[in-house]
């Protein structure tokens, strides 16, 4: 039992990394139509950058700040560079960001190497939880989470930006005519995008190791989140990565990890076959 | 002239791949003669991804699953059944079109992304189990085999332990794969599919059912993963669940699209410039990966017709094809013609 509750509470933990993750991999898709198979890099980048500003300041803290920041410019330069060009077409954006995904990790190779590294956690120390005795770190980490994802929200919907944000989402012709400049638009999204899944890269670096591989893993989850919630559906891309994190890690108490991902792909054929728009549409229109 | 420049190209490439075994020794390249192999093999896997994406306009990017099952088709066939040559080649094939029919019948209905998405996870499933069935695949260490006689008459035996045999078995199947394609495209059914890639709405109101074309496109295209995947197993003499892995799949996608999609040639051509830039540099630059992905892009964004379109339009501009010339009266392109002719006495035969 107490098994099942800690594997539960980690499931939570990195579902509600994932999903910020996933929210950025989301935006990307609902706004610029492009799939986005470097996103799991980016959140790579996110860890390694942390591990350098540990490195460079011997401050945890600071990556927080930091880490973010130089994910939106990293974001804007790729945006301007590789998406732009090829904007609405969907197929290409699939093999152009493949080879960006193939450039970042090489990249990371050559500057950061190939043996992973661990990071330890800022903050030391267990308190119990529901019978266990929980890391202090995670619970802190699951803050961290929701507070972005929230601030991300109340980005969307209360500020110019985010506004424009959704308008150029909804009719992008109409709000050209009516003045946003939808290519700025495009770059803050796709920077946003970049800079929430470095920011989950800073949060989970002490949680998983830091290697420039990590990205090919947490890829196929945030596709999932993204699926299940129902493609550009934000809530539900949350609420999915949750319920997918929390179910992987119950049922990995009962057998080993790779059958708990078998499980939950197995899961996600189903809902992509019989609901492809995502479980919540009916929620949500 | 298009057409005689290309087919001139494609005999002197035939001639090379047929003269290769005594040719690259006698230059001092022995060991090309398997990476020659081996881009053989990969484009058969690419072609697989340009009759689904080229030719009906879906892509997909699983194709990998089908490899790995003709791969562990025929290393387990082998290794754990006993299997001869011949029995194993056709277990193979027969795992790998096996699991495309149903797979195909389930992703097919899904279109664009969502089929991208799906094709992703179903390769995902089978590549989790193929870790997870250690006792039957080995998981990543994978199954290795020695390898059969291909044929036994007397005391005359024919096996792929000669390397000769290995480079013109892999070939002559290769060849027959391509010419099968070749086949394909040119037939009506390949009309049929090229309309749906078109404009799926059309092809289903002019009676064409798209469901079913779509379908067995998938199976058509699982066969010639699966064949590929068949001949490296037998190439290596080991099946991996490495190769079961996305990134294989990804990687037969940016051949496809660097080399051409919707041509014939245009994957093999993709194919061969990819491999051919890997065991070139992979020596001098530790890194090369880097170059590879900025071909990748720069391919996407300036030459989204790939390798093969370029060309085409290269030689469309430098030889209009007579259609071309009687209705552009009115364009100076006297000069481009002028030049054309000397060219094609050049090459005329």
């Amino acid at each position: 039992m107490e098994l099942v509750v800690a594997l539960a509470l980690n499931g939570l933990v990195w579902g509600l990394i994932i999903a910020l993750i996933a929210l950025g991999l989301s935006i990307i898709f609902g706004l610029l139509d492009i799939i986005n198979l470097a996103h799991g890099d980016f959140f790579m980048v996110g860890t390694v950058l942390t591990w350098f500003v540990l490195e460079a300041t011997g401050n945890y803290w600071l990556a927080f700040l930091i880490v973010p920041l130089v994910g939106l410019v990293l974001g804007a330069l790729v945006e301007r560079s590789v998406i732009q060009p090829i904007r609405g077409t969907a197929a290409l954006s699939i093999v152009a960001t493949f080879g960006l995904s193939i450039i970042i990790q090489e990249v990371v190779r050559a500057g950061f190497g190939a043996a992973p590294k661990r990071i330890l956690p800022p903050i030391e120390g267990t308190i119990p939880l529901f019978g266990i005795e929980y890391d202090y770190y995670r619970i802190f980490a699951a803050g961290v989470s929701i507070v972005a994802i929230f601030g991300f929200f109340v980005f969307l919907h209360r500020t110019k930006l985010g506004t424009w944000m959704r308008a150029v989402r909804f009719d992008r012709d109409t709000a050209l005519a009516m003045g946003v400049p939808a290519r700025t638009v495009y770059m803050v999204t796709f920077a946003l995008g970049f800079a929430m899944a470095s920011l989950g890269g800073a949060v989970a670096a002490p949680i998983t190791t830091v290697d420039f591989q990590t990205g090919v893993d947490v890829l196929p989850f945030c596709f999932m989140a993204v699926i299940i919630g129902g493609l550009g559906n934000l809530p539900g891309t949350v609420a999915a990565a949750v319920l997918l994190a929390v179910t992987e890690g119950i049922v990995t108490s009962f057998t080993d990890p790779t059958v708990a991902r078998i499980v939950s792909l197995c899961l996600m054929s189903a809902v992509l076959l019989a609901r492809p728009h995502g479980l919540f549409t009916g929620a949500t229109r | 002239m298009k057409e005689r420049i290309n087919r001139t190209v494609l005999l002197v490439v035939l001639a090379f791949l047929v003269a290769a075994p005594w040719v690259l020794p006698a230059i001092g390249f022995d060991y090309w003669l398997d990476i020659l192999a081996e881009i053989i093999i990969w484009s058969l896997f690419a072609a697989s991804v340009n009759l689904l994406f080229g030719y009906v306009g879906l892509l997909s990017f699983g194709q990998a699953l089908f490899f790995g099952m003709g791969m562990f088709g025929v290393a387990i066939g082998i290794a754990k059944l006993g299997l001869g040559f011949w029995p194993a080649l056709g277990f193979g094939m027969t795992v790998a079109i096996g699991t495309a029919a149903v797979a195909g019948a389930l992703a097919v209905r899904l279109t664009w992304h969502y089929f991208a998405i799906i094709t992703v996870v179903f390769s995902l499933i089978f590549y989790f189990l193929a870790l997870s069935a250690k006792p039957l695949t080995g998981g990543d260490d994978g199954t290795s085999f020695s390898m059969p006689a291909m044929l036994e008459a007397g005391g005359f035996e024919l096996s792929l332990t000669d390397p000769t045999v290995q480079y013109f078995f892999i070939l002559s199947v290769a060849a027959a794969a391509y010419f099968l394609k070749y086949l394909i495209v040119k037939s009506p059914f390949g009309m049929a599919l090229m309309a749906v890639r078109e404009n799926d709405v059309r092809a289903s109101l002019i009676g064409l059912n798209v469901y079913f074309l779509r379908w067995i496109t998938f199976v058509i295209a699982g066969g010639f993963a699966g064949l590929a995947g068949c001949l490296f197993a037998l190439f290596g003499r080991y099946a991996s669940a490495t190769y079961m892995f996305y990134h294989v799949s990804g990687e037969g996608v940016v051949w496809t699209i660097i080399g051409g999609a919707g041509t014939l040639f245009g994957p093999a051509v993709g194919t061969a410039l990819l491999i051919v830039v890997r065991e070139e540099l992979s020596n001098i630059w530790e890194h090369y990966p880097i170059l590879v992905g900025l071909v990748v892009i720069l391919t996407v964004i300036f030459a989204p017709k790939g390798l093969m379109g370029f060309w085409n339009a290269l030689l469309d501009r430098l030889a209009p094809a007579p259609a071309d010339r009687a209705s552009g009266g009115g364009r100076p392109n006297g000069a481009v013609d002028a030049a054309a002719v000397p060219a094609e006495r050049r090459t005329g035969p």
